[in-house]
């Protein structure tokens, strides 16, 4: 649907605001080109000359020369992207699979403690807690979680934004048919998953990706708790500051380009969805 | 009979056989059992914990080399000792967090409201827009903030524009007490528009188109469609949005971390927020008590902002109903 812009006055205004626009949008963009520009220079070339020139030869063995020198502590970028990969992975995955079970019983089934957790939900979105890593700290240590890919249970909570979503979806699902499961012989869990899942499959992938977003390039986390385990983000960052000295900027500048593309390809690849969320879910209201 | 007793199945639960009804609890308390456990411990558990942390007092050790800690008011005594100092760590992330807040509220909440109008009004380009826009918000802050930390570095781009253009020379942005604040909060401004402009586009879209044909036949403009139209129909989403703003007050920061070089922090010591100073203190080691106690006190403290701002918004609600 297109709509029409009439009258003088707002064309102007639209052209104003195109070209605020086309330069704000340069801005975003321009940086990324010019990190990908300056990965392929030598670290002489990119120490010595103008640095808005473009390479004199094009080095893209910098992108092999990142796998081998951005290290941290032993750990290479593969040791970096494989702890990105099972951080990102099983975090979300814990987080997706304990807000969706509880979602699902405490939208669909009535039973003591049901209104409860749904109030306690509630109540925790809305207390802002201000800098709980102190306590966090002591708890994960005392836990002995600290360090360890034992971390990902303390993921798996099921409250906050995605249940808010994953509960107004499944109280929207007509109930007819979960009775027609049982209708046909299934059982509580049969129903859940072989009926319930499918259907919530659209909200909870798109669910999944933000939050998978979010693991990947979330540093304060592994900074905390898992240095020993650098991620991509957060080791190409502690590599920055070990080495700020002598640092080989167009390396670095390769490497955190390469980080950024699983991102990418999973947002291009799932735009619409994530989109959708806002558009569908339960914030209004 | 049978579709009668599964009819509505809710409600009538309780007329089925015993068996099944005790299934359904098992099922229930099987579903919610990770869920209750994992908020016990890493939400009860923690925030207890902070609290405990926060009103005890590191006295020594016994003969043992036990630690040994004593309740008092010791850290909240010390946290107002240090905000009433000039300079100090407390006083200065204070300001700071105020002044990311204010930041949002004033200026990242209307702009993104602005943007999205037009992205909604369908400039030219608005879907190709729409995603660049967006893009800062799913590319890692790791990667944003070191190539603008290297984009506006002295004979950076930025800096060899301008001097080229102008003969202006760009002063080091970072290391200058003065600037360092600044320049986080541009980038903060600069990376930060996407969520909320997602947020809003989705809202403005739900719109009616019948409602905004109604409302140029009319012969409203711009200014009257905006404000008097759709601002009322989004209202629920923009409300949320700086309600949530609200109530992270106390939370509000940038990625002040990544600005850090060589181990020190951008502008040292006067770039901290209230959050980034309770992480740096857990990221570096020590005694816990004192961000502790900063973080309990804050937490209480906005307690009543979120009350008073949620009662304010239910009046401010206008009710469209569409």
């Amino acid at each position: 649907m297109q709509r029409k812009v009439r009258g003088i006055g707002k064309k102007i205004i639209m052209n104003i605001i195109f070209v605020c626009f086309l330069l704000y949008a340069i801005s975003l963009i321009y940086p990324l080109i010019w990190a990908f520009l300056s990965s392929l220079k030598t670290s002489t070339e990119y120490m010595t000359t103008n640095k808005i020139n473009l390479p004199q030869t094009w080095e893209f063995y910098n992108y092999v020369k990142a796998f081998q020198i951005l290290n941290i502590d032993g750990n290479n970028m593969f040791t970096m992207l494989f702890n990105s990969i099972w951080f990102t992975v099983g975090g979300s995955f814990v987080g997706m699979a304990v807000s969706t079970m509880v979602a699902y019983v405490v939208a669909k089934y009535r039973f003591p403690g049901g209104q409860t957790i749904y109030w306690i939900a509630i109540v925790t979105m809305m207390i802002p807690v201000v800098g709980s890593m102190p306590s966090q700290f002591k708890v994960y240590t005392a836990l002995g979680i600290i360090e360890s890919p034992l971390l990902l249970i303390a993921f798996a909570g099921g409250f906050g934004f995605n249940f808010m979503i994953l509960y107004s979806f499944f109280k929207s699902l007509p109930s007819s048919y979960i009775e027609a499961g049982f209708i046909d012989g299934a059982g509580h869990f049969t129903c859940f998953f072989r009926i319930m899942i499918p259907q919530a499959i659209p909200v909870v992938s798109a669910l999944a990706i933000v939050s998978a977003i979010g693991f990947w390039n979330d540093y304060n986390t592994p900074l905390l708790f898992l240095k020993n385990f650098p991620t991509l983000s957060s080791g190409l960052y502690m590599y920055q500051i070990i080495n700020t000295r002598n640092l080989d900027m167009p390396t670095l500048f390769a490497g955190i380009l390469m980080s950024m593309i699983p991102i990418v390809a999973l947002f291009t690849v799932f735009q619409n969805s994530i989109m959708d969320i806002s558009l569908s879910g339960g914030l209004k209201g | 009979m049978k579709k009668n007793i599964f009819n509505n199945y809710l409600k009538k639960f309780d007329d089925m056989p015993k068996a099944f009804r005790k299934s359904k609890y098992i099922f229930c308390y099987l579903m919610v059992a990770l869920a209750v456990i994992n908020f016990c411990i890493f939400y009860v558990a923690v925030n207890i914990n902070s609290i405990l942390l926060a009103f005890r007092e590191f006295t020594g050790y016994d003969e043992y080399y036990h630690e040994q800690y004593v309740w008092s008011f010791a850290n909240f005594i010390r946290m107002f000792k240090d905000f009433a100092l000039p300079n100090s760590t407390v006083g200065v992330a204070v300001k700071n967090t105020l002044k990311y807040f204010a930041t949002n509220i004033f200026f990242m909440i209307p702009v993104s409201y602005l943007v999205s109008y037009f992205l909604f009004k369908q400039v030219y380009g608005y879907k190709v827009f729409r995603v660049i826009f967006f893009l800062p918000s799913i590319i890692s802050a790791v990667v944003y903030v070191t190539v603008f930390k290297n984009f506006i570095q002295t004979f950076g781009p930025l800096y060899m524009v301008l001097k080229g253009i102008s003969g202006y020379e760009l002063p080091a942005l970072l290391s200058n007490p003065k600037t360092a604040t600044p320049t986080i909060i541009v980038y903060t401004i600069w990376t930060g528009l996407g969520i909320n402009m997602i947020l809003y586009q989705g809202a403005m879209k739900r719109v009616p188109v019948e409602v905004l044909e109604a409302c140029e036949m009319d012969g409203g403009g711009w200014f009257h469609e905006m404000f008097y139209v759709i601002t009322p129909m989004v209202w629920p989403t923009l409300s949320m949005t700086i309600i949530l703003a609200f109530t992270g007050l106390f939370n509000s920061s940038g990625p002040i971390l990544l600005f850090s070089e060589a181990g020190t922090v951008a502008g040292a010591n006067d770039t901290t927020t209230i959050a980034f100073y309770i992480f740096q203190r857990t990221q570096t080691g020590g005694a816990l008590e004192y961000p502790a106690a900063i973080g309990i006190f804050f937490t209480v403290a906005s307690i009543p902002i979120v009350i008073l701002t949620r009662a304010l918004f239910k009046r401010l609600d206008p009710e469209v109903e569409y």
